[in-house]
């Protein structure tokens, strides 16, 4: 069964397409018009889906799809599909198709004759689309599978996802050629305005859910009455309405749009002018029936959309690049939505759909057109272009068609949407001053909007170049795709007569016919909506207008309602848009407002870039200082929250004075302190003592210490692993040291003892950090439970479930196996880490060795030297007494590991130590018989190899139970259950094969360390 | 003996933090291993059992507590790697920069 998410993966799948044919070689792949055509198959599909479902959406009902999506959080991906969201999803679908259409030939090299039209398209001899094609079809459906995500989400959090993905796709695109500056610094400027926009608005989303009690449209249109009374109502409208403004290119927000043209032609007009800045209006319509008619969003919604609807109109006029035209006029009719919607009237939301729809129409087409003006000329600039409708009659009719409709004239469907606009600014619900000032303003900015029209069909196609213009052509930048040629800037003279032809108009013609169907289509819809009035459209407009009103609204589509305010207001609109249009060259000359908000978006980038210069100047680059200050930040806020005085005198310190050292005087107690007393002695000679050789050995006897402490517990597990970790530590420390050149090392072991302040500091930190954990101890000590939950379960359980004696061993095998899992892998993973570091590390070096060493190294300063690539300790090759242990070793080593790993489960021991003591007599080896001689003796040995191995079997041995009725991670004895003849204390089980998995990734990844740290760089190979 | 096990762990916790405020890297490097030491030895001793005998099914008496020393035995294995990581890092800088002291590696030039 078809369901609702059908049509986004329709678009998700189309995205698809449009990267596979990359991958085959560029001759034999389709050109990009016939890609073009193809790909609209997607939309069109998604178009067909949606009006499907119209006749019973007309019915009233609602469709929903739900996915369940973290039901653990009870967040759901859920999509509704109501009248409203049909209208938007079908503007998103059909002209979706059409840009596709329309794109594969505007990216199609043949038709270009701008010099450097796009980036490589002209230059490609090749007929096929490019890579850089396949990546805007790529970019453009995957908006439209946002977009569509968008208006057809059925909650909030799903409506916020796809409302990101809206602006980083449009910021894709608006950087399309990322080789332009400008366009790298409009699509940050997008992201940067829409993007805090986007954060805005879940906020102000999850408020709403949060006091509405469900994220879903249904629970949330049903709890006005709560949302409306809650105090936090102006807080959540505020972030709403800028995350809706932003999107929207809402006055002051508005800035980003026109800097977003440099995206190509065909995402303009699709994402910048006809849905994705219609989001904003989007939200606000299908918030409106929760969180509208109160004072609040009346004021808030008319004020901005009025100050945008003029603004728009006034700035667009003064505009040289077509483009920038477009993009003012869109504002200004986005500014017509927003403030439509702050109306409570049936008759405004009537004007609402109406508006979207003629607005989406005439202004696809438009933007298509200017499309084709550009490629066919390479320009445009206003100020070059005139005269060329002769040589492109089909693109005139069009564009004229498309203009009369923004222009608001009849019988044209924006005529039809001025008409509903002004009815519903006199309607009773407005405050009195309201209805005289909305309708002025808008009869204004209908005159400038009916200018701009004018300026884009005649001044593009019929007068003269330049016409309308004050200013000459000289030194003005050039806005189009063409790039200035210098011998082409040529001066008009308006004394003279005007020049009729400049280079560009001379290579005006009409494109293709499958180009122009686009923007045709689009125009002929204005057209037959108004004339036949077809009935879906009538019905759909309604339910749309239904929808956001909240209450049915009754939709005509009739031109002519006799003769009443609107029709005059309309009327002295046009009258007063034709003298503009007159008047347009010394309106042009007014001198621009002084305050900009590029200007103030500039400025405060570049504060905060200011202010992060400033702020990374605290940073000195030195480890210890920010170690330093850490620690410092750390006692200070201790020292003033920490209650020492309370601390000091509490319970625990006085039952420690009262017995004090009592379980001393048994023998256990006794070892236990002179183990503690060996640890702590040994780190001080660590800290004192000069040599770096020296300290390491006596951290290895400190940490052998603690093996000791941890025996003594008494638990055999950990302090075995303690030790061979211990060694393993105290082997790759020596052979990390043994690689440093000796120069560098005696440099910084005489740093050890001086600086006699530096080291006061540091020991007065010191004390400090061990008494604060002094004190720590003494209370978890003193507080600590004296009965545990957990731990007797696993006393209990650990021979009954999982068969195993040693209940250390049970629980980190069995009980937390998956942990144990996770640990050998980041284990294995740093192994691998280790490796790969120090062989990129070693490549670089060798340039490092090019250059000559500043101090020889004397042998006589030699630390201890172990050069791999001969034999053994000091260049000198091992006693044979010395090889004869080696042999022994590793044999011994094995049987070890087999031992360990056989009765870990009943004995102290486990798979881990198992696989250190591999690799500590492998690093045995690597001292006795060098690098070489390693490598010759143990040739099949592959520590990757052996990660993989050890990582599969635990994975193998986890999931086999599964196969046994059981879950992952269950304990089985297979040699139970396939009755193999073992010997006795030894099984074939779960358990067992773990710890030979665990083993092998830690013989491995050990290997791995030591084979990375031991090796010669160089020398010997 | 709580009060001489709390004063070592202490005492090793204030040499690690001495170790680690040095400007030579070994000595950084050994102040992260006597760290870990010293936050293992504080697991081990937070058991709730002070155990005679070894955590063993087996075994009869007081035994000692399994849970900390399995936590431990993870944590000594996941800071052996973090440790042998740390080494190969300052090994790769340490060339990288000719100096084995901290202070001299600075900026991102080299």
């Amino acid at each position: 069964m078809l369901t609702l998410a059908f049509p986004l993966l329709a678009c998700t799948v189309g995205a698809l397409a449009a990267v596979l044919p990359t991958v085959l070689p560029a001759t034999t792949r389709l050109s990009s018009r016939a890609l073009g055509w193809l790909l609209s198959g997607a939309p069109l599909v998604a178009f067909i889906y949606l009006a499907a479902q119209l006749p019973h959406l007309f019915e009233g009902h609602v469709i929903t799809w739900q996915f369940a999506w973290l039901p653990a959080l009870g967040l759901n991906a859920s999509l509704y599909l109501d009248g409203l969201s049909v209208l938007f999803g079908l503007i998103v679908t059909g002209i979706g198709a059409l840009v596709l259409i329309y794109a594969g030939y505007y990216f199609d090299p043949a038709l270009s004759h701008a010099p450097a039209a796009g980036d490589a398209h002209a230059s490609l001899a090749s007929q096929g689309s490019t890579t850089s094609d396949a990546r805007f079809f790529l970019y453009i459906l995957l908006f439209m599978a946002s977009m569509l995500g968008l208006v057809l989400a059925g909650d909030v959090i799903t409506l916020f996802v796809f409302w990101e993905g809206t602006s980083v796709t449009s910021f894709l695109l608006i950087a399309y050629k990322t080789k332009d500056a400008e366009a790298r610094k409009g699509a940050f400027k997008a992201l940067f305005v829409t993007g805090a926009g986007g954060i805005a608005l879940l906020a102000g989303l999850l408020f709403v859910a949060a006091i509405g009690g469900g994220s879903d449209w249904a629970t949330i249109l049903s709890s006005r009455d709560v949302l409306r009374a809650s105090p936090w109502y102006p807080v959540l409208l505020a972030l709403i309405a800028f995350g809706a403004f932003t999107k929207s290119a809402q006055a002051p927000f508005h800035f980003w749009l026109p800097t977003a043209m440099s995206a190509p032609t065909p995402a303009s007009a699709y994402l910048h002018s006809a849905t994705m800045v219609k989001a904003g209006v989007y939200i606000l319509a299908r918030l409106h029936p929760a969180l509208g008619n109160t004072e609040l969003w009346f004021w808030l919604l008319a004020v901005a959309g009025a100050t945008t609807m003029l603004t728009g109109a006034i700035l667009g006029l003064r505009q040289v690049d077509l483009k920038a035209v477009l993009a003012y006029s869109t504002i200004s009719q986005l500014g017509v939505l927003v403030m439509l919607i702050g109306e409570e009237a049936p008759e405004a939301f009537k004007a609402l759909t109406i508006g979207v729809l003629a607005h989406a129409l005439y202004k696809g087409a438009l933007f298509m057109i200017v499309g084709i003006v550009d490629h066919t000329t390479g320009t445009r600039d206003l100020r070059r272009l005139g005269r060329i409708w002769r040589a492109m009659p089909l693109t005139f009719v069009v564009c004229s068609i498309a203009a009369l409709s923004m222009a608001g004239l009849p019988p044209l469907f924006g005529f039809l949407a001025k008409e509903a606009l002004l009815a519903a600014e006199i309607e009773e619900v407005l405050p009195a001053m309201m209805r005289v000032i909305l309708p002025a303003l808008t009869v204004l900015s209908g005159a400038f909007i009916l200018a701009q029209a004018g300026t884009l069909a005649l001044d593009t196609f019929v007068t003269p170049p330049g016409a309308g213009f004050f200013k000459t052509v000289v030194d003005l930048p050039l806005t189009g795709e063409g790039r200035d040629d210098p011998e082409d800037v040529e001066t008009i003279d308006r004394s003279k007569p005007a020049r009729p032809h400049l280079k560009e108009t001379l290579l005006a013609q009409d494109p293709p016919a499958g180009m122009l169907i686009a923007p045709a289509a689009l125009a002929a819809l204005s057209l037959v909506i108004t004339v036949f009035q077809p009935q879906v459209f009538t019905d759909l407009l309604a339910s749309a207008a239904s929808a956001a009103y909240g209450v049915k609204v009754k939709v005509s589509l009739d031109l002519f309602h006799g003769l009443n305010v609107p029709l005059l207001l309309s009327a002295l609109a046009i009258g007063l848009g034709v003298v503009v249009f007159r008047l347009r060259s010394p309106i042009r000359s007014v001198a621009g407002p002084a305050l900009s908000m590029n200007a103030l978006y500039e400025r405060t980038l570049n504060t905060i870039d200011r202010l992060a210069g400033w702020a990374t100047r605290t940073q000195g680059g030195r480890i210890r200082i920010y170690l330093t200050v850490i620690l410092m930040a750390l006692f200070g806020l201790l020292a003033l929250f920490g209650n020492l005085s309370q601390l000091l005198s509490a319970p625990p310190f006085a039952r420690l004075a009262a017995a004090p050292l009592d379980d001393l005087l048994d023998p256990l107690g006794f070892l236990r302190a002179f183990s503690l007393i060996l640890a702590v002695a040994a780190a001080l000679v660590s800290v004192v003592i000069r040599r770096d050789f020296l300290a390491i050995l006596a951290l290895s006897a400190s940490g052998l210490a603690v093996a000791v402490l941890i025996a003594l517990e008494p638990s055999p597990d950990v302090a075995l692993v303690q030790v061979v970790v211990d060694l393993l530590s105290t082997v790759i420390l020596v052979l990390a040291l043994s690689h440093l050149p000796i120069a560098q090392l005696a440099r910084a072991e005489a740093l050890n003892h001086r600086d006699r302040a530096c080291m006061l500091r540091n020991t007065i930190l010191a004390v400090i950090g061990g008494a604060v954990v002094t004190t720590l101890c003494l209370y978890a000590f003193a507080s600590r439970p004296r009965e545990s939950v957990v731990t007797p379960f696993f006393e209990q359980n650990a021979k009954p479930l999982t068969g195993a004696d040693d209940i250390v061993g049970a629980v980190v095998v069995d009980f937390r196996g998956f942990d144990t899992l996770i640990e050998i892998s980041v284990f294995s993973v740093a192994g691998v880490g280790v490796f790969t570091l120090l062989r990129y590390a070693m490549t670089r070096r060798e340039a490092l060795r090019a250059q000559p060493e500043e101090e020889a190294p004397a042998p006589s300063q030699a630390l201890f030297r172990v050069s791999p690539a001969l034999y053994g300790i000091d260049g000198k090759r091992a006693s044979p007494f010395i090889h004869a242990l080696a042999y022994l070793a590793m044999p011994l080593a094995i049987v070890l590991a087999a031992v360990q790993i056989i009765h870990g489960h009943h004995e102290p021991g486990d798979g881990f130590t198992a696989g250190v003591t591999l690799s500590l007599a492998v690093g045995f080896w690597y001292v006795v018989f060098g690098f070489a001689g390693v490598r010759r003796r143990l040739r099949g040995l592959r520590p990757g190899l052996l990660i993989g191995l050890g990582l599969l079997i635990a994975v193998i041995g986890a999931s086999a139970p599964m196969l046994l009725g059981g879950a992952f991670f269950s304990p089985v004895d297979f040699g139970a259950v396939l009755r193999l003849p073992l010997p006795e204390g030894v099984y074939f089980s779960t358990s067992f094969l773990f710890e030979l998995a665990i083993c092998l990734a830690v013989f491995g990844a050990s290997l791995f360390i030591i084979d990375a740290l031991g090796h010669p760089e160089g020398e010997a190979e | 003996m709580d009060l001489l096990r709390a004063i070592a762990i202490g005492v090793l916790f204030g040499i690690a933090l001495y170790q680690l405020l040095r400007r030579n890297v070994i000595r950084i490097a050994i102040g992260l291993v006597i760290l870990s030491n010293a936050v293992n030895l504080f697991l081990l001793s937070v058991g709730a059992y002070n155990g005679v005998v070894e955590a063993y099914a087996k075994a009869v008496g007081q035994r000692s507590d399994a849970l900390p020393q399995a936590l431990i035995l993870t944590a000594i294995v996941i800071s052996m790697g973090g440790f042998s990581m740390m080494l190969a890092l300052l090994y790769v800088i340490a060339s990288r920069y000719r100096t084995g002291d901290s202070d001299e590696v600075r900026g991102l030039s080299h």
